[in-house]
C-alpha cells in the first residue's frame, strides 16, 4: 500500500518502509522525529528530496488527484472543515466532491455521527465546536468517502475517553474491510491497542518497524521480577541479571529478556525456596521512547563535554 | 458527471450569500447611492447641454449604470485563495479530487449568479426608473452584449487569480490587491468612461486587459462597435483571458510546488 525506499526530506533520512494493505501501523518517536513529514510524503503534500514513494502504487506527489480519492487525511496543523458552514453541510460538500451515492452517505453520515458522538452538532456551524467537538467532526470526514488508506496526525489529540473508544473501534472494524491506516501518536497506549505494527523514527532515522513485542525486547529489553520468598533466599548468582536487590524476603530482579527468560529465573528459584508472590513487569512502549530520549541525551551530553575538554 | 461537484461549490456560495440579507439590501442602496452621485457629478460637468464631444448624457449614464452595475455582480473574492494559503488549508484542497481553481471559478461564480438576480437587476430597475438609460441597440447587440460581459468576468476573474497566487510568497498582499481594485476602477471605465480619456491614454490602454472587463460591453450595448469590430474586440477578451490565466496557472503552479519542495 505504501513503499519508502531510501527516502530523504527535511529531517528524515534515508527511510525504507513497506506497509502492506490492511495494516494499522503507529509512527511514533518523539516530538519533531519526522512523524508528520512521513505522512505529508506519503499523500503528496511533500516530495522526498531523495529516494522513491509509491502510495497505492502512485507517486503521492506527481499523481495527487488519482490518489486522493481514495485517500483519507487528517493533519493537526492543517484545517478540514469550513468554519462558517453547518457540520451537515460540511459533509454534503463531501460528498459531492467525492460522487458519493446519496444512500450510501446518508448510511455512513449517520453510523458515523452516531458513534463519534457529533449526530446532535450537525445543524452547528464548525466555528462554534470545541476543539474535541471538532476532532471527532474532522475524524468523520476523513472517513465518509471510505478510503482505501488513511493517514492521521495525531488524530485522538483533545478528544475524550468515550470518542477515543469509538474511533478505535471504527479503525479496527474498518481494518477488517482492508482499511490500511498509518497514525501519528503521542499516546502509547492507543498506539498499543491499535496498531498491527510500529514504526519507530528517531531524529529521522527509521529505527525500526514491526511488531510492538518486537520493538520492545529491542530498544528495552529489561523486564522486572518482583518476588516475595518463604524460607531461605535463593542463590541466583549463575543468572545473567543486571541488577539483583534483597529486602527482607522480598527480591527484586531486573534482566534482559534476550538473555534470560522469565521461566528460566523462576524454575531456578523454585528448586530453592517457595514463592509466595511474583510480578512481572514487561517494559510499555512508552518506555523505549522515554529510553530513546535518555540515550540521546547523554550522547549529546557527552558531545557537549568532549568539546569543551 | 465530474461538473457535479463544482455545481456543488457554486450553489453552495450562492446559499450562502442569501443566509445575509442586511449585507445584500446594503449593497443595493450602495450601488445605487454610487450611481446617483455619478450622475449627479456628470449632470453638472454637461452643465445643461446635450452632449459634449458627440456623447450624449444618456449614453453616459447608461454607461456608468451598467459599468457599476456589472462592477456589483463581477465581486471577486481576492482572500479566497491567501486565507487557504495563510490558515495551510490550501494543503488540504490539493488533496481533493477536484481542481481548486475550478472550486475558486464555481464559488465566485455562484457569487455573481447571486448579485445578478438580487444585486445588480434591482439596482438596474432603479437607476432606469429615476435616471433612464439608453436601450439596447438591437437583439443581436444584447447577445453580443451578454457574451462580452461573460469575457470581462473572465478578464477581471483571472486578474483577481493572479494576483491571489502572489499570496504564495506574500504574507498580505491587501497593497496588491488594492493597486489592482485602484487600476480597474480607473481604467476599465467605470468612474469615467474611457472616452473622456486623453486620445493617448485611451490608446495606451488598449494594449492593457483594464477596458475590455467592463468598456467593451458597454460599448457593445450602446451599439457603439460594428459587428467585426464585436469579434474583434471578443477576441482580445479571449486573449487576455489566456494570457492573465497562463500567467497566474504558472504563479499558482510554482507556489503548489514551493509548498511541496519546501513545505511552506
Amino acid at each position: 500500500m505504501i513503499i519508502f525506499e531510501n527516502v530523504s526530506k527535511f529531517i528524515l533520512n534515508s527511510v525504507s518502509i513497506h506497509v502492506p494493505q490492511g495494516e494499522t501501523v503507529g509512527l511514533i518517536g518523539a516530538s519533531g522525529a519526522g512523524k508528520t513529514t512521513f505522512l505529508k510524503l506519503a499523500c503528496g503534500l511533500l516530495k522526498p528530496s531523495n529516494g522513491r514513494i509509491y502510495t497505492m502504487g502512485l507517486k503521492p506527489a506527481l499523481e495527487q488527484k488519482e490518489l486522493c480519492r481514495g485517500l483519507g487525511v487528517l493533519f493537526a496543523d492543517i484545517p478540514v472543515l469550513q468554519k462558517e458552514d453547518t457540520v451537515v453541510g460540511n459533509f454534503e460538500l463531501l460528498r459531492s466532491i467525492y460522487q458519493i451515492n446519496k444512500d450510501r452517505f446518508d448510511q455512513d453520515y449517520h453510523e458515523l455521527s452516531d458513534r463519534l458522538g457529533f449526530v446532535l452538532l450537525s445543524d452547528r456551524p464548525v466555528r462554534d465546536l470545541s476543539l474535541g467537538q471538532r476532532r471527532r467532526v474532522e475524524i468523520g470526514a476523513a472517513l465518509i468517502h471510505r478510503p482505501g488508506l488513511l493517514l492521521l496526525d495525531e488524530p485522538t489529540a483533545g478528544l475524550d475517553e468515550n470518542a477515543k473508544q469509538a474511533f478505535y473501534e471504527l479503525i479496527r472494524e474498518r481494518r477488517r474491510e482492508g482499511l490500511t491506516t498509518i497514525l501519528t501518536s503521542h499516546d502509547m497506549e492507543e498506539i498499543s491497542k491499535l496498531c498491527s505494527r510500529i514504526a519507530l523514527l528517531d531524529q529521522g532515522k527509521h529505527l525500526y518497524y514491526g511488531t510492538e513485542e518486537q520493538i520492545k525486547k529491542r530498544f528495552t529489553p529489561m523486564d522486572t521480577m518482583q518476588l516475595e520468598v518463604e524460607g531461605r533466599l535463593p542463590d541466583l548468582e549463575d543468572l545473567p541479571l543486571v541488577r539483583y536487590t534483597v529486602d527482607e524476603n522480598r527480591l527484586s530482579l531486573s534482566y534482559d529478556s534476550n538473555c534470560v527468560t522469565a521461566a528460566e529465573i523462576v524454575k531456578l528459584v523454585v528448586q530453592q525456596t517457595v514463592i509466595k508472590k511474583m510480578k512481572i513487569r514487561k517494559p510499555e512502549l512508552a518506555d523505549v521512547i522515554v529510553r530513546l530520549k535518555t540515550n540521546d541525551k547523554a550522547e549529546n551530553l557527552s558531545v557537549d563535554h568532549e568539546e569543551r575538554e | 458527471m465530474f461538473l457535479k461537484p463544482y455545481f456543488a461549490f457554486a450553489k453552495k456560495s450562492f446559499l450562502g450569500r442569501s443566509a445575509y440579507r442586511f449585507d445584500h439590501f446594503m449593497s443595493i442602496l450602495n450601488t445605487c447611492l454610487q450611481i446617483f452621485i455619478f450622475w449627479g457629478i456628470y449632470q453638472a460637468l454637461y452643465g445643461g447641454r446635450s452632449e459634449v464631444d458627440g456623447i450624449t448624457m444618456t449614453m453616459v449614464s447608461t454607461s456608468f449604470i451598467l459599468s457599476m452595475g456589472l462592477k456589483a455582480v463581477f465581486y471577486v473574492d481576492d482572500y479566497f485563495l491567501p486565507s487557504k494559503v495563510w490558515d495551510g488549508s490550501i494543503a488540504n484542497e490539493f488533496l481533493r479530487p477536484v481542481s481548486f481553481r475550478g472550486r475558486m471559478l464555481a464559488e465566485n461564480i455562484g457569487n455573481a449568479i447571486f448579485n445578478v438576480i438580487f444585486h445588480f437587476l434591482p439596482a438596474l430597475l432603479i437607476s432606469v426608473l429615476l435616471i433612464g438609460i439608453c436601450p439596447p441597440e438591437s437583439a443581436g447587440m444584447t447577445v453580443c452584449f451578454l457574451f462580452s460581459t461573460i469575457l470581462g468576468y473572465g478578464v477581471l476573474w483571472t486578474i483577481s487569480f493572479a494576483v491571489q497566487a502572489a499570496a504564495f510568497w506574500a504574507i498580505n498582499i491587501w497593497s496588491l490587491a488594492t493597486l489592482k481594485d485602484v487600476l480597474i476602477n480607473i481604467f476599465s471605465g467605470t468612474m469615467i468612461p474611457l472616452w473622456f480619456m486623453p486620445e493617448w491614454i485611451y490608446e495606451a490602454l488598449k494594449i492593457t486587459p483594464f477596458p475590455y472587463i467592463y468598456f467593451t460591453p458597454v460599448q457593445i450595448y450602446l451599439g457603439q462597435l460594428s459587428y467585426t469590430e464585436i469579434a474583434q474586440q471578443c477576441m482580445l477578451q479571449l486573449i487576455w483571458i489566456l494570457l492573465i490565466y497562463l500567467l497566474g496557472t504558472l504563479l499558482f503552479k510554482k507556489g503548489q510546488k514551493k509548498l511541496v519542495v519546501q513545505g511552506g
